[in-house]
């Protein structure tokens, strides 16, 4: 009997060497692009989404007119930093009308499409995002007189759509907030931040106790306006890291409210205020 | 798929359990400092004084890795280190990196494990909020950190070392690539 389960102990112990020997040899191999990394380059996947959103319509990668900061290698595959940088101010005259954030490689690849207004005053993001293999992160400006300008950044990070969500808050669902973090600049781009308390559960994650997978339920839209104005409508998917958060500006011209429409993919409905005064 | 992933878990429990003895840590090849932890059950304290002092005095730099012997992603990292030694060795001595081993196991959580520098012994969080390094929130073997002599992160390191298990991506970290 002591025999027995020892042989059978060995044979599902070399079983195991073999399966991860071969998965460590797979690992050990060069992948994406290890080095010398061209954040510019293209993919299949995003040849594939740039014929579905612009067709055939010409988009700057040069010009500079809009920017993007992502870490080569962020802490947390479910939480990439993401900091976009408009060269452009908004004037009704020419301004972002719209901004895309794709993620080539994600199962849900375009992350955002934001819907902007004049009243951003400046069109600079930062959001997070899940990341869930090595390849390029995209933002695609499109403006006022329809040009469109690209930025893109290479990121080698993994796991970040299947990474179990820290579940700490659900009592606090839909619980959105805004955040002056510098004060208020009157007729002046303001940052603000807004954030959803949101699982923002891709599907694809697994409960670590019941090992069945926890189902998709994840922020689809924030629409946010100042004193009854858009500023912007943000149509989001699970590629938003969980409590999805975008930190933005607004031009307050006067005192008014900040407010967040947000809605969910179980059509549940969450509200977030904020009164501003001018100093 | 998720019968999938529990086979998985129990492959890499038996492969952790089935390693022999020896095979755990940074190898011989990396001159590591071998720091193992002080304390009582359920608290590790890894003390970094001394090898903090010596950064300083020689000017060098401090790559400090976590590991746990019951880790098979630390088994997986190590044996790519050996594996490649011949190659990897000669930039860490280059770009002037003193290899530091904390020896740890999986059941030190961030709880649980402590960082003493000098006088002052800081719970795993409170060390990385005061360091400025983001990982703060979750502790996950295998860990990496890039120091200099003072403590302060060389650059934000990723959790895991998923990400840099090839010869070329583990000369990009050693290079602070970002």
């Amino acid at each position: 009997m002591h025999k027995t389960n020892l042989a059978g102990r060995a044979v599902l112990v070399a079983l195991c060497w073999t399966a991860l020997a071969a998965a460590a040899t797979e690992a050990n191999k060069p992948r994406g692009l290890p080095s010398g990394v061209d954040h510019t380059a293209t993919s299949p996947e995003w040849e594939t989404i740039r014929a579905k959103l612009f067709q055939n319509r010409s988009i700057d990668a040069t010009s500079g007119k809009v920017q993007l900061a992502v870490p080569l290698r962020a802490p947390f595959g479910a939480a990439v930093p993401v900091k976009i940088t408009s060269g452009l101010p908004q004037s009704p005259e020419l301004y972002v009308k719209r901004v895309y954030i794709v993620v080539d490689k994600n199962p849900s690849a375009i992350a955002a499409i934001l819907d902007l207004t004049p009243e951003v005053g400046q069109a600079d993001f930062e959001t997070r995002l899940r990341v869930d293999e090595y390849g390029h992160i995209r933002v695609i400006s499109e403006l006022s007189n329809g040009e469109l300008h690209m930025a893109s950044r290479y990121v080698k990070v993994s796991g970040g759509c299947t990474q179990p969500p820290n579940r700490d808050q659900l009592h606090n669902i839909g619980k959105t907030v805004f955040r002056l973090p510098e004060g208020v600049r009157k007729d002046a781009p303001t940052p603000a931040e807004v954030q959803v308390v949101h699982p923002n559960d891709t599907g694809f994650e697994l409960n670590q106790i019941t090992v069945m997978y926890i189902p998709p339920h994840f922020v689809r839209s924030i629409k946010v306006s100042y004193a009854e104005r858009k500023v912007f409508d943000a149509d989001v998917d699970f590629s938003m890291s969980e409590n999805p958060s975008f930190r933005f500006n607004f031009v307050p011209h006067g005192a008014g409210e900040l407010r967040a429409e947000v809605e969910d993919s179980k059509e549940q409905h969450f509200t977030g205020m904020l009164a501003v005064s001018l100093p | 798929m998720g019968a999938l992933r529990l086979a998985a878990t129990v492959c890499a429990a038996l492969l952790a359990w089935s390693l022999p003895a020896g095979a755990e840590g940074i190898p011989e090849k990396y001159s590591p400092v071998v720091i193992r932890p002080a304390g009582e059950p359920g608290r590790s304290e890894f003390d970094l004084t001394a090898v903090a002092e010596r950064a300083k005095r020689d000017n060098k730099r401090l790559y400090v890795y976590l590991g746990a012997k019951d880790c098979a992603y630390c088994r997986r990292y190590e044996s790519f280190l050996d594996e490649n030694s011949k190659e990897l060795v000669p930039h860490f001595l280059e770009h002037n990196y003193i290899v530091v081993d904390l020896r740890s196991t999986l059941s030190v959580t961030q709880d649980k494990l402590l960082i003493r520098v000098g006088d002052s012994s800081r719970p795993y969080a409170e060390f990385q909020e005061a360091i400025g390094d983001v990982r703060a929130r979750m502790l996950v073997y295998p860990m990496v950190w890039l120091l200099d002599g003072n403590l302060k992160p060389l650059m934000q390191m990723p959790a895991g070392t998923g990400t840099f298990q090839t010869v070329p991506e583990q000369l990009e970290i050693l290079q602070l690539v970002e």
